[in-house]
């Protein structure tokens, strides 16, 4: 579950595994992490922001080192191309061609959203291990669409610092895709639905290439990331994530 | 009845210094409040005039929900014929429209939030004497590329006149506000909240940074004066519609509606405090003469005066009394206010330092509104109904027998 650069976004969006209660269960979301995960990789992915009144699309490209280091390219809309955000572990820079210059995402502007999204640059950040931060249960078996899926309830262990509730997620039993995600807040409230859809293989793993992201508290709202093209176990080191290499890369 | 406004003059004027005594009591009261409470009302229009023409105008028009979400996609477009409309309606002084939102702002290897705010250069000094606040550097021009900074900001980021700052953020419907801007000009305010976070550009500049044009996040409306804001709201909201949202500043400054209700607060117990001493002023008067009459109210009632008309000549005595005393009080005051409002007081120590340094004149204002006049005339009213009720009921119960004894 690590497709790429927007890995860590998707992580802890998509991704729910966990561990613990039930070995069954946490063993699901181990298989189902592990699926979308790999070392490194490089993803394109066009991201579609709606809100009531507009939208808009963006597309680009990541790179990404698991699990500290992701670098991402705006490939469009024009007025943004070339920009460049860089992940390293807890910290956020921004490349802004326009303005030649580097600026550091200060702390009190990561809960701000990223590029327009319903994504935070906190999202892009956090460092929350799907499998191992949460205890999971097994609730049972539904069916989803076509698919026939596990039910898992994931509840963040109390030490994790983790704003979530308890996450409830559908995997697949075939291939272990993680179709469907809510993520309810302390009240039990649903604050988000992740839903995904489209499968296709990449380098041998078969993942989801269209996530959907609903906030609850905002009708009309939605992002909808969408994988064009995924590159597993490519050959990246740390310094690829660098502020130089951030300003080069095409 | 007017035989009865007869005898009540008359009987007032029986003894002449106990009338006069009462009478100078409510006159010095009444010319005691009025001054006290015009100049408060004076002074909380003149701090409302001074807040307001520091940044929100008596009044502003926002796109709806503007207010609350402070987010450009809450911006609206104002048709240039409504903002002249708006800006030959009678009473509006000034007109001023502004594109703001938050971004971050980076130099060298600081980056801070700041406010940036496009003006209109002109009319922003005409209200709120921007340019005056300049320390360094040029003002804005119409089309101006460069910024106005505000000092405490420039100081922890360590900018100066002439260097550039990266300015990042999110523009109009998600688009990438990012840019170089020279800094043209340092300005000073004195709420360091304002001088940690301003950063002034011009409204062109400001609306193609947010990927904006021709949009407003507000239109500021200063007055001749604060009473006539309802007029004015009422005829505004005729030129916009409901996707616009009308806002006074008692809306946009709770914090300053807030503190003149504290201090009317002490103003009102001051009134209540002078208005007990006067009160009993008056009752003890009418109950010195109502107890000096007891004899003659006897003898009246003896011959056949009906009690309800001796009653009534009583009550109007003691509304002379007090219409007298309220009306030479309020005449001989209004000069004084009148002058005052047109010399206002000039303050001096801490208190004139720290208007100065908000760059108003330190003065102190009086009102001259209707009410404060009418507020008086009938608390003494009431007060003169009160105690008329001491005589009134010490005619009801009169035993002639009795009080032809003594």
């Amino acid at each position: 579950m690590k497709p790429n650069q927007f890995a860590p976004a998707l992580l802890f969006i998509c991704i729910l595994p966990v561990v613990v209660f039930t070995q069954d269960a946490r063993e699901i979301v181990r298989q189902a992490d592990e699926n979308m995960r790999s070392n490194s990789s490089y993803t394109e992915l066009r991201m579609t922001i709606t809100k009531p009144t507009w939208s808009r699309t963006i597309e680009m490209k990541t790179w990404a080192l698991e699990p500290e280091y992701a670098l991402i390219y705006i490939t469009a809309p024009a007025r943004d191309k070339g920009m460049a955000t860089l992940k390293r572990k807890n910290e956020v820079w921004n490349w802004i061609p326009t303005a030649q210059k580097i600026i550091k995402i200060p702390p009190s502007m990561m809960l701000a959203a990223w590029m327009g999204s319903d994504f935070t640059n906190d999202d892009l950040v956090r460092e929350a291990s799907v499998v191992d931060d949460y205890e999971h249960k097994l609730l049972g078996e539904e069916k989803l669409g076509t698919y026939a899926a596990y039910k898992i309830e994931s509840i963040p262990k109390p030490d994790k610092g983790i704003v979530w509730g308890k996450i409830i997620s559908y995997i697949s039993k075939e291939s272990y895709l993680n179709l469907k995600s809510e993520y309810y807040d302390e009240d039990s409230l649903l604050v988000k639905i992740f839903n995904g859809s489209q499968p296709k293989t990449f380098d041998g793993h078969r993942i989801l290439t269209r996530w959907e992201m609903r906030p609850q508290d905002k009708p009309g709202n939605s992002t909808i990331l969408e994988y064009i093209n995924v590159k597993y176990n490519i050959d990246l080191g740390v310094t690829f994530f660098s502020e130089q290499n951030m300003k080069r890369i095409r | 009845m007017k035989l009865f406004l007869q005898l009540a003059w008359r009987n007032l004027w029986r003894n002449k210094r106990r009338t006069i005594i009462t009478i100078s009591s409510i006159f010095f009261a009444v010319i005691f409040a009025l001054i006290m409470r015009s100049m408060q009302r004076g002074y909380y229009d003149y701090s409302i005039k001074m807040s307001a023409s520091m940044f929100t105008g008596y009044i502003q028009v926002h796109g709806q929900d503007f207010w609350e979400k402070r987010s450009l996609d809450q911006s609206m477009t104002v048709r240039a014929e409504d903002f002249r409309r708006l800006e030959h309606l009678p009473h509006v002084t000034q007109v001023v429209a502004r594109l703001e939102s938050f971004a971050l702002v980076s130099y060298g290897d600081v980056t801070k939030v700041a406010s940036l705010i496009g003006i209109d250069p002109l009319r922003e000094d005409e209200m709120t004497h921007l340019q005056s606040k300049l320390v360094a550097g040029q003002y804005l021009t119409y089309s101006s590329d460069g910024v106005l900074i505000a000092e405490g900001l420039a100081e922890i980021m360590q900018i100066s006149v002439g260097d550039s700052i990266v300015v990042f953020g999110q523009g109009y419907q998600g688009v990438t506000a990012a840019a170089l801007l020279p800094v043209s000009g340092i300005v000073k305010f004195n709420l360091p909240n304002l001088n940690k976070t301003f950063i002034y550009l011009s409204l062109k500049q400001a609306q193609w940074l947010f990927g904006a044009d021709e949009r407003l996040t507000s239109v500021s409306l200063m007055l001749d004066n604060v009473a006539n804001i309802d007029k004015v709201e009422k005829t505004a909201r005729q030129i916009f519609g409901p996707e616009y949202e009308l806002m006074t500043w008692d809306e946009m400054m709770p914090e300053l509606v807030q503190s003149i209700a504290a201090d009317n607060a002490g103003g009102v117990i001051m009134m209540i405090i002078l208005y007990v001493v006067i009160g009993f002023g008056i009752f003890a008067t009418v109950m010195m003469m109502t107890a000096e009459r007891q004899r003659e109210f006897g003898v009246l009632v003896s011959v056949g005066m009906k009690k309800r008309i001796l009653m009534f000549v009583t009550f109007i005595e003691t509304l002379f009394v007090s219409f007298i005393g309220v009306i030479g009080g309020g005449l001989i005051s209004l000069p004084i206010l009148y002058y005052y409002y047109l010399h206002p007081f000039k303050m001096s120590g801490k208190a004139a330092e720290a208007l100065q340094a908000f760059g108003f004149e330190a003065i102190m204002p009086f009102s001259l509104k209707p009410e404060i006049f009418t507020e008086q005339i009938m608390i003494t009213l009431i007060i003169a109904i009160c105690s008329v009720l001491y005589p009134i009921l010490f005619i009801r119960k009169l035993k002639p027998a009795n009080a032809l004894h003594g």
